[in-house]
């Protein structure tokens, strides 16, 4: 759930540059790493193959898993039928929403935080934020329900911005309530760690020389801050797009996203090899999303240290 | 537009957008809080008129909710101690072994925190039964070891790049053997890291949904998965005392990381930090 600040570009990479490099301790560093090599790597490494096997193994209806002979692509290639874009498309559109609105209401908590709050109220700020981002899910889901639901005192709130009560339109918005409801939190404390690296001074230097307040924030601090705004985009729209419980309880069958795709053909259809292929395409996105948009981040950010 | 209107109008907007985002946050739990003592037999409009304590004891008196919570308390508890040990553990030799295929090694240490839950799910399920694993329990432990090692490798590995390496050549230098170097200078200097680290893995891994469902059986499943059930079976009340239980069980653990690591620490304070 948290993907927070040390997961940043870059995080942890570079080895300390003078450990000794002489082999006693190399020796003693090495056998640290053993137990995760026994007991973590296996268990990723052997999910991950036997993931990849599955989805090419061709599908028998009414059997349990794949057949055990026999290689296909048909898995992968029936993907492309118009019957599952849309699965995808929702996926990435609603995702994009998502974090377009937590980091228009996330920036000013990051900001206040930083920039107003006295010590005290950063940090009882700081603990309903965190409290916020490790709520369970399902309690939010539940509440979101029971607010936003038929009964719930809130239930005709939507009206406001025209979306009607009972239509698929309103039932979104209930997916988009729940997702923002933990990306916000994430979202807010990624641009937190992220502002508190731009120095207050050139804020405070515009305006004492007479910058209107609005101009002085999106010139210097606003401007300053895209690759932190970047990062916790991308660590929002990762969290969105591979969410499940939130369409699969919200979205009542309208908004289904690709993890519910999955999770239907292995419970409903009992068809793994079809979930099997998914899931590998939903993986290389996932990663590919990831790393390519890190990889932005660290140009954009070494494009404004020049 | 005059300066001072336009100042009027960001400073406005700034609240606005700050008082926004709390209602958005606080109003529904406030709702949980309020129908969890609800007096009514289902679900009625809202707000309630009468309250009482009938759902806290429906939950506490359930054996299905009981069994759940054992499990998913067994569950985190197993989960952190094995992701602890081996996530600190690979955090310092990552830290200070240099070699070919390193970062790729961290990388793919780091790689459950990306890959989806759904999928990690499915996937350890087809693997343990390509084991011939089909008891849930042990399917839940290494879903849940999976989800929980990389919290504590990244909490440790942020916290070992603020120690000076020098710390540790010091050791040597007065004759201490790395292991000693290791046990008596590094270890307690990264500690806020691990137990850091150890607090995130535990609440990951009792809130974790994704993954449980896919591993859980109908012998063991985690609380979650049993509120899931319950939830899509009948919408009764008693999914809001839980809510509540959890709230109190969150603030106990933001008061425990706050004692243990400090808050700041848990977000960085920066290089203009006050």
């Amino acid at each position: 759930m948290i993907r927070s600040e040390t997961l940043s570009p870059s995080a942890g990479s570079q080895p300390s540059s003078s450990a000794p490099a002489d082999l006693p301790h190399n020796r003693t560093n090495g056998f640290l790493l053993l137990p995760a090599l026994v007991a973590f790597l296996p268990l990723l490494a052997g999910s991950l193959a036997v993931l990849l096997r599955e989805s090419v193994k061709p599908h028998i209806p009414g059997r349990v898993g794949g057949a055990d002979e026999g290689f296909t692509l048909k898995n992968y290639t029936e993907l492309f039928d118009p019957a599952y874009i849309h699965y995808f498309t929702d996926t990435f559109r609603i995702g994009l929403v998502i974090t377009l609105a937590a980091l228009v209401l996330g920036y000013p908590i990051a900001h206040y935080i930083v920039r107003v709050a006295s010590p005290r109220r950063r940090k009882a700020l700081l603990a309903g934020l965190i409290g916020m981002l490790f709520l369970s899910l399902i309690v939010r889901v539940y509440a979101i329900a029971m607010t936003y639901g038929p009964l719930g005192p809130l239930v005709n709130a939507p009206l406001l911005i025209g979306i009607q009560p009972r239509t698929p339109l309103h039932t979104e918005l209930l997916v988009i309530f729940g997702l923002l409801h933990t990306v916000l939190p994430l979202v807010a404390i990624t641009l937190i760690g992220a502002l508190q690296n731009i120095n207050p001074r050139l804020e405070e230097a515009a305006l004492s020389l007479g910058a209107p307040r609005w101009k002085a924030f999106t010139a210097i601090t606003l401007a300053l801050s895209v690759p932190g705004i970047l990062s916790a985009a991308i660590i929002g729209y990762a969290f969105c797009i591979s969410n499940f419980v939130v369409p699969m309880i919200l979205g009542k069958g309208f908004v289904l996203f690709i993890s519910n795709l999955i999770y239907a053909r292995f419970s409903e259809v009992n068809n793994f090899p079809s979930g099997a292929a998914i899931a590998v395409i939903m993986t290389l996105i996932s990663l590919a999303l990831f790393y390519g948009l890190m990889k932005l981040v660290q140009l954009a950010s070494r494009a404004e240290a020049r | 537009m005059s300066k001072r209107l336009a100042d009027g109008l960001f400073t406005a907007l700034y609240i606005g957008l700050i008082a926004g985002a709390a209602l958005f946050l606080l109003i529904p739990v406030v709702v949980s809080l309020i129908l969890s003592f609800d007096a009514r037999s289902f679900i009625g409009p809202f707000p309630p008129k009468d309250f009482s304590l009938r759902w806290y004891r429906e939950f506490f008196n359930d054996s299905y909710y009981h069994a759940g919570l054992m499990t998913s308390l067994y569950i985190a508890t197993v989960a952190t101690l094995v992701s602890t040990v081996t996530g600190a553990l690979a955090a310092i030799a990552l830290d200070r072994l240099q070699f070919r295929g390193r970062d790729i090694l961290q990388a793919l240490f780091l790689s459950p925190l990306i890959i989806p839950s759904v999928i990690i799910g499915f996937s350890v399920l087809i693997f343990a039964a390509r084991l011939g694993i089909i008891d849930g329990m042990p399917r839940l432990l290494m879903g849940h070891i999976l989800i929980t090692f990389p919290y504590v490798l990244r909490a440790t590995l942020a916290t070992l790049k603020g120690i000076k390496p020098s710390y540790y050549e010091a050791a040597l230098s007065l004759g201490a053997t790395p292991a000693q170097a290791l046990w008596h200078v590094i270890l307690p200097l990264a500690r806020t890291g691990i137990l850091a680290g150890a607090i995130f893995a535990f609440i990951i891994s009792f809130d974790e949904v994704g993954v449980s469902l896919f591993l859980s059986d109908s012998f063991s499943y985690t609380l979650p998965v049993a509120l899931l059930a319950q939830m899509h079976a009948n919408l009764n009340l008693t999914v809001a005392a839980v809510s509540v239980l959890f709230i109190l069980v969150t603030m106990v653990l933001i008061w425990i990381l706050d004692r243990v690591a400090g808050l700041d620490k848990v977000v960085g304070t920066g290089v203009y930090g006050r």
